[in-house]
């Protein structure tokens, strides 16, 4: 199953010196953070706020040569999620065939705010974004944390 | 008109002689090595060409291996791309791509920084070029401490 998600921010993290993009479904109970480099951050603000620059940034290049080539973007999904790392395809239309493009989701998501085509998440990942951060808590726990609760 | 086209090869990424300046300069040469053009391009694009020089393939696609994974997917080469002009310290290029369209070919050019231009082109051994005209328009001032730099131990000697 996938669910349909909105960037709805840009968040700096400075303990891995890295942004954090904000995705929402329309509902607002899903939310999922993704962990992007500082280019990729600033092709997605740009997108997100209209900035237009005088030369064509990468991801304007991208969206061009995909126009020039007349493919159409149909949508990016946020795939899988494995060792940290998020995975995501872009779906083309091309001659009236489709193709399915491997993409970080940072990419994915910079190509997808300019070609105006809908962002989608797999439940998968957002399931598994849950436990892994769970994964996390349990393993930044200290030995002394579980401590308290010895008879 | 058609303008005479000067094949060249990049040699190598350096970091700006300004300090705390943000810029890097990509180093492209002719074959004879007697024109040299330096182009200042941003951090990341500096990056991405001297992944693709180095030969270094990510875990990940990078947005100019995507690029390339993009067009080799639907049928594009990329043919050439092309340094084609220079107006106010701006450089300008074009990608030069192929499409065959149910047997029928057919070639589109596509505007373009040369950063990214030149970080596809490695990418996708597509052959870069400048025209006669941005070289006549160097000013020998801008390239000289380059051609220095290409000579010093710190960049290998490679001159």
């Amino acid at each position: 199953m996938l669910t349909q998600m909105h960037v709805r921010g840009l968040m700096f993290d400075p303990y891995t010196n890295a942004y954090i993009v904000i995705l929402r479904d329309e509902s607002n109970t899903e939310m999922l953070p993704i962990w992007v480099g500082k280019p990729e951050a600033s092709a997605i603000s740009f997108a997100m706020e209209g900035i237009t620059t005088p030369r064509p940034m990468t991801h304007d290049l991208m969206k061009v040569v995909l126009e020039t080539a007349d493919a159409k973007v149909i949508s990016v999904v946020v795939t899988d999620l494995k060792d940290n790392t998020y995975y995501a395809r872009i779906h083309l239309l091309f001659e009236d065939s489709e193709y399915s493009i491997d993409a970080r989701p940072s990419d994915a998501i910079a190509l997808a705010l300019r070609s105006k085509a809908p962002v989608f998440v797999n439940d998968n990942v957002i399931r598994k974004n849950n436990s892994e951060d769970m994964d996390r808590w349990l393993e930044n726990l200290k030995p002394e944390d579980f401590g308290k609760y010895d008879a | 008109m058609e303008s005479t086209l000067i094949k060249l090869t990049v040699q190598g990424v350096m970091p700006d002689a300004i300090p705390n300046s943000e810029s890097q300069v990509v180093i492209l040469q002719d074959e004879s090595k007697t024109n040299t053009l330096p182009i200042w391009v941003g951090v990341a694009e500096g990056t991405a060409i001297r992944l693709a020089l180095e030969g270094v393939i990510p875990p990940r696609p990078l947005s100019h291996d995507l690029i390339r994974n993009l067009t080799e997917q639907l049928g594009l080469t990329i043919s050439k791309v092309v340094v084609t002009d220079v107006k106010n310290n701006t450089y300008y290029a074009s990608i030069y791509l192929r499409s065959k369209q149910s047997d029928k070919e057919s070639e589109l050019t596509v505007d373009s920084r040369p950063s990214d231009a030149i970080a596809l082109a490695l990418r996708t051994s597509s052959p870069i070029y400048v025209t006669q005209e941005v070289l006549d328009r160097l000013a020998p001032e801008n390239v000289d401490p380059w051609l220095k730099m290409l000579g010093s131990k710190e960049f290998g000697g490679t001159v």
